[in-house]
């Protein structure tokens, strides 16, 4: 999902960068009024934390692997989807400019699919599923599957609109590979909160303070 | 990824005259490399431009006296993923032709295109090249001194110091990825290992994962709390000492810029053509 240079015109990369931008700023604005005032080295060691547990394969099918993205756990954690727009910033930015790992000239478009999509549509759909069903692991497993899922859809509409994948095959292809992967991630998102409130229900402030979403 | 993060830090501790420049020279002439080649239209005449790029490229490399393994070892690492796509550009027809020579008609309707194949190769040289440029800017700066460029730069303070915290806890968490996965291997336990039930195997990663998240938060606030009690507050911000730049450095970034900038546009200009 981390679309790197060369696939999306210079012009284009651009908006992306100034849309990206204005939610950057809102999580930095976030960051400073929300957080206790001045809790930033926080989250800035936790992105540090999000990156490193993005490391750990995860078995999909006939071998393959795939990563935690954790915009989704960020954000029902933290109870705010900046906090998924802020982390995710950070660890594009270094997994870009270190690794390669998705590109400099997308970087605004990657922000944009895996930070500011992953994360609302992680925490909304997190909010509205546990208003609807009271379960904690229901709405944490859909929430991740769709923070997973609706990121690489608007990755596959960018590259059609960059001219580089065709539409359809590209929905299809993104549509199916996450698909898969997001079920894996909204087990191990399920898992990871389910530890979480039951050995730190304090960290969580969504409102969730018992294992099964009570 | 993390493990990576170890080997790329150890290159950018080597020494070399691309390793003794300023961070900002290195990001500038990286990041302009990177502009400059994906503002080149989807043309051929990226072949040229790309050549001349990866020759520049190369001539800094050798002077990192990094070996070319370890440039192919990483190049490696990264291009396998979105190389699958540049080849199935090769079945796919895109807007930027207009006509579609079939050079190969496959089984369900299936061809593969001349033109198709002329863009694959485009897309192929831009995403190399640019991936070179960022291997060299990374192999060759320490991640602090490419924050304090960065911020020299004019990166805001803020982002600033919440990117430096990230760095400098990005190798505690490195060595803490190391230590849960040898206890996970003392424990005998393999996530690919298909002799174990596939729920049992994603409810362990799963904790593994939440622990990690509860130790990450926890250590956020521990280092919070002691930046407390050294007097951090909201108006606090990372001190970077101000630095200009050297004569040869400054002869270095504006040549480099000039040679980057230049070559497009007298390809683009002239149409030269090396192939």
């Amino acid at each position: 999902m981390h679309i790197p240079d060369a696939f999306i015109p210079i012009w284009q990369g651009a908006i992306y960068w100034i849309i990206a931008l204005v939610f950057v700023a809102l999580a930095l604005k976030w960051a400073r009024d929300e957080m206790n005032e001045e809790k930033l080295p926080l989250i800035a060691v936790l992105a540090a934390g999000i990156f490193a547990l993005q490391s750990f394969n995860l078995p999909v099918s006939m071998g393959t692997s795939g990563h935690l993205v954790g915009g989704a756990l960020a954000a029902i954690i933290l109870g705010s989807p900046f906090a998924a727009v802020f982390i995710l910033t950070l660890v594009l930015i270094v997994q870009a400019i270190l690794f390669g790992d998705g590109g400099i000239t997308t970087l605004g478009a990657n922000i944009i699919n895996m930070g500011v999509i992953g994360g609302f549509v992680g925490f909304y759909t997190f909010k509205g599923m546990m208003g609807a069903t009271k379960s904690m692991p229901i709405s944490a497993f859909v929430a991740a599957w769709l923070a997973c899922l609706i990121p690489s859809l608007a990755c596959a509409v960018e590259m059609f609109l960059a001219g580089t994948f065709p539409l359809t095959e590209g929905l299809i292809a993104m549509g199916i590979y996450h698909g898969i992967i997001g079920v894996i991630e909204g087990f191990v998102t399920v898992a990871a909160i389910y530890l979480i409130t039951t050995a730190r229900p304090d960290l969580v402030d969504t409102g969730v303070k018992t294992p099964s979403g009570a | 990824m993390i493990e990576e993060l170890f080997r790329i830090e150890r290159d950018a501790l080597k020494d070399s005259v691309i390793h003794r420049l300023d961070a900002r020279v290195k990001i500038a002439i990286a990041f302009a490399a990177i502009i400059a080649l994906v503002a080149v239209p989807y043309s051929t005449m990226i072949f040229t431009v790309g050549i001349i790029f990866y020759v520049f490229f190369c001539v800094l490399w050798a002077c990192t006296r990094l070996s070319p393994i370890i440039y192919a070892k990483r190049a490696l690492a990264i291009i396998p993923l979105w190389g699958i796509i540049i080849f199935f550009q090769i079945f796919l027809k895109n807007r930027y032709y207009t006509t579609y020579d079939v050079v190969m008609s496959l089984p369900f309707g299936i061809n593969i295109y001349a033109q198709s194949i002329e863009f694959a190769f485009i897309l192929f040289v831009k995403f190399v090249i640019c991936i070179s440029f960022i291997i060299l800017l990374s192999s060759t700066t320490k991640l602090q001194d490419m924050l304090e460029g960065a911020s020299r730069m004019g990166l805001p303070a803020e982002f600033a110091l919440a990117l430096g915290m990230m760095i400098r806890y990005l190798f505690v968490f490195g060595y803490m990825y190391r230590k849960i996965n040898e206890t996970l291997k003392t424990k005998c336990f393999d996530a690919f290992d298909h002799h174990l039930p596939y729920r049992y195997r994603l409810q362990q990663l799963g904790y593994t994962i939440g622990t990690m998240f509860i130790r990450s938060y926890e250590q956020g606030e521990r280092v919070y709390t002691s930046m407390l009690c050294r007097g951090y507050g909201r108006e606090s911000y990372l001190f970077v000492e101000k630095k200009a730049l050297k004569r040869h450095e400054w002869a270095f970034l504006s040549t480099s810029l000039v040679f980057i900038t230049a070559v497009p546009v007298i390809v683009w200009i002239t149409r030269i053509s090396l192939f």
